[in-house]
């Protein structure tokens, strides 16, 4: 027990790891809110000159940085409305009309507070439940993968406004995008029009640069004479009663948020959009309607991103399977520094899983500290004027994107995306789903493959796995409820119920 | 969202349709992977999402008979002049031309020196004509381009 109090306070008492992790927690939340700027992208840098470092040093850097990063990304959405992370894309839904509001110090503040309050909820559970959940998510067949993914990017078409069909063909473009290049499993070219250069297929972070960035930027030149909205961050601070009542929502979100972390390749952006659907269907009587600046839709996805760092470490620290691209990157480098992430990890090197832990929960007390400081001097950007700020943001999206794989074709698609992204904004598509495509779709090409090979390529044997297995049969009922939920079925099962 | 999408805008219902062609065209490209249909290989999702594709963008387009035209538009020749007048304003036009010329010279001018031309032409255009402090907004940028990305960063430039 002694021991794993040192472990577990070992960042906390060393002057050099309490550093680190300050540092990354710093630099993790300016590399999050800048557009094309990753967590993954600096964690993925990190271990080229880390790896020589003690483990605990390398470590402490990059659990700083995730930790910043997933809250770095909500501050460009909440000002800018371009998430600076996919985990970042359900905040812009109703910080950025709280920004247009003039509240976005406010906003900040609170997203601030939750996150961090998400992020030491995931790192206890984390601490108290990685084993029992871990045993549940090994249970976990490809159908069920599949099927989770059906229900992410079925719910993402639900957030999509009022028209459904809008919002299930962004997801299904989003999906196509994501399947561009060769198939991992046969080599064959898929949708690449007989291009070479596509079969490597398209990063999902040029799509997003290119939807988020330059469509943002060539919309915001309708509205060049528009004076910018002089933002309040006088109250940063959110009172306690506001802390107080949002509460309960923000316990409920993280624990979706560290469930869904903990589901092998899912992460903050899926558990952030089930928290929104939650927060959007058990909140009655929202601050302002959802969509339109409600608080509600704020700390529902900042509890659940941040919770969501907690829970993807349990597969990756019992497993070794990663719960999103950066814990993937992260198992790299404990590979690189000879540790062996999997139910190993915890036999021989129980110190690294406590170490984690403890420094997990010391990044979100520095989260606390930098989130709640330096507003005034970020939330500036957005009182630039649109003169200066739209080349830039430009100029921002080529070295983002150039920055990935050194490619100027990707900078080409990049401006392509982005003025595809423009005519889909226009006429009322949302951005978030097709981003949300594009990362779910191979996940869900590879998983429904997987599901049907193990049943022979049985179509009547796929459909009796998915209400034969307890597991696959919850979360059919969940996706067939959802799916009923937004048909006029629904309106018609509730004026039954209300005359009887 | 808004009461605006109540309406049909306009070219609202040519871009929709421009979708469903593309729908079209990525069914036929996705067939085209297996060249039959299968249950389970590289063309059946593919497939699976260019029909629900197809679907939604049908249905889209049959959104439009619950909506309204906006009153603006009296024929389709006014319809055509009221989306040129939205969407190709002089400002958006040039941001849009010299953005292209911007990517193409990176390669042959390097990216600092098209960055500071592309960024000081901007400038001076939609600041109309604040030249000294469209220079100097220009060198600080890229100063601090500079200093982001090659210093602190590392990250490779075009």
């Amino acid at each position: 027990m002694s021991d794993t109090f040192s472990f577990l306070l070992m960042a906390w008492l060393d002057p050099g790891l309490l550093s680190l992790t300050a540092l990354g927690v710093l630099a993790g939340i300016y590399i999050g809110a800048i557009p094309g700027l990753s967590v993954t992208m600096a964690v993925s840098i990190l271990i080229s000159f880390t790896f020589s470092w003690d483990i605990n040093n390398a470590l402490a850097l990059m659990v700083g940085i995730y930790v910043g990063g997933v809250y770095g990304g909500s501050r460009t959405a909440i000002l800018l409305n371009i998430p600076g992370a996919p985990s970042a894309v359900v905040t812009a839904f109703d910080g950025y009309p709280l920004a247009q509001r003039g509240e976005a110090g406010r906003a900040i503040g609170l997203s601030t507070v939750m996150s961090v309050i998400g992020g030491f909820i995931g790192v206890a559970v984390l601490a108290g439940t990685a084993p029992y959940l871990s045993d549940l998510a090994l249970q976990f067949a490809p159908r069920d993968y599949f099927l989770i993914a059906i229900m992410g990017l079925l719910l993402v078409s639900t957030l999509s406004g009022k028209s459904l069909a809008r919002g299930i063909f962004s997801v299904a473009l989003g999906s196509t995008i994501g399947l561009v290049g060769m198939d991992m499993v046969t080599a064959q070219p898929r949708l690449t029009m007989g291009s070479m250069e596509l079969l490597g297929g398209i990063h999902y972070v040029v799509v997003m640069i290119g939807l988020f960035g330059v469509a943002e930027a060539f919309y915001q030149l309708h509205n060049m004479a528009k004076v910018p909205v002089k933002q309040n961050v006088d109250k940063i601070i959110p009172p306690l009663n506001m802390v107080l009542k949002f509460l309960p929502l923000s316990i409920r979100t993280s624990i979706i948020g560290v469930v869904v972390g903990a589901l092998p390749g899912t992460g903050g952006d899926i558990a952030s959009l089930f928290a929104y659907d939650h927060a959007k269907r058990t909140v009655k009587n929202p601050s302002s309607p959802f969509g339109e600046g409600a608080y509600e839709g704020l700390v529902a996805p900042e509890t659940a991103n941040n919770a969501a760092v907690g829970g993807a470490y349990v597969p990756m620290l019992t497993l070794g399977m990663p719960g999103d691209a950066v814990t993937a990157v992260i198992i790299g480098a404990l590979v690189i520094h000879g540790l062996n992430p999997g139910p190993m990890l915890m036999i021989e090197t129980p110190h690294i899983f406590w170490f984690t832990v403890g420094n997990l929960a010391l990044a979100n007390i520095f989260l606390l500290i930098f989130g709640m400081t330096g507003i005034k001097v970020f939330s500036k950007v957005v009182e630039i004027p649109k003169a200066i700020l739209i080349p830039l943001i430009l100029v921002l999206c080529v070295v983002g994107t150039y920055s990935i794989n050194s490619n100027m074709m990707e900078v080409y698609w990049m401006l392509g995306f982005g003025i595809l992204g423009y005519w889909l904004k226009v006429y009322g598509f949302q951005m978030g789903p097709i981003i949300l495509g594009v990362i779910l779709g191979p996940l869900l090409d590879e998983t429904y493959r997987q599901a049907m090979s193990s049943v022979g390529d049985s179509s009547s044997d796929f459909l009796l796995a998915l209400v034969a297995n307890p597991l696959s049969l919850a979360l059919t009922t969940v996706i067939t409820l959802v799916l009923l939920g937004n048909t006029p079925l629904k309106g018609w099962i509730m004026a039954r119920f209300a005359r009887n | 969202m808004s009461k605006q999408f109540e309406r049909v805008q306009a070219g609202e219902k040519a871009f929709d349709w421009l979708l469903l062609l593309f729908s079209i065209g990525v069914l036929i490209e996705a067939f085209r992977i297996d060249g039959e249909i299968r249950l389970n290989s590289a063309g059946s999702f593919p497939v699976g999402l260019a029909l629900v594709m197809l679907a939604s963008s049908v249905a889209i387009l049959f959104s439009h008979r619950r909506k309204r035209r906006d009153p603006r538009i009296r024929s389709a020749r006014h319809e055509a002049e009221v989306f040129l007048h939205e969407h190709f304003q002089p400002h958006i036009v040039i941001f849009s031309v010299v953005a292209v010329l911007y990517l193409a010279a990176i390669v042959w001018a390097s990216f600092y020196v098209s960055t500071f031309v592309f960024l000081a032409a901007l400038f001076i255009y939609f600041r109309q004509g604040k030249f000294i402090s469209s220079l100097i907004i220009t060198s600080a940028a890229i100063a601090v381009i500079y200093g982001l990305f090659t210093m602190v960063f590392r990250v490779y430039l075009p």
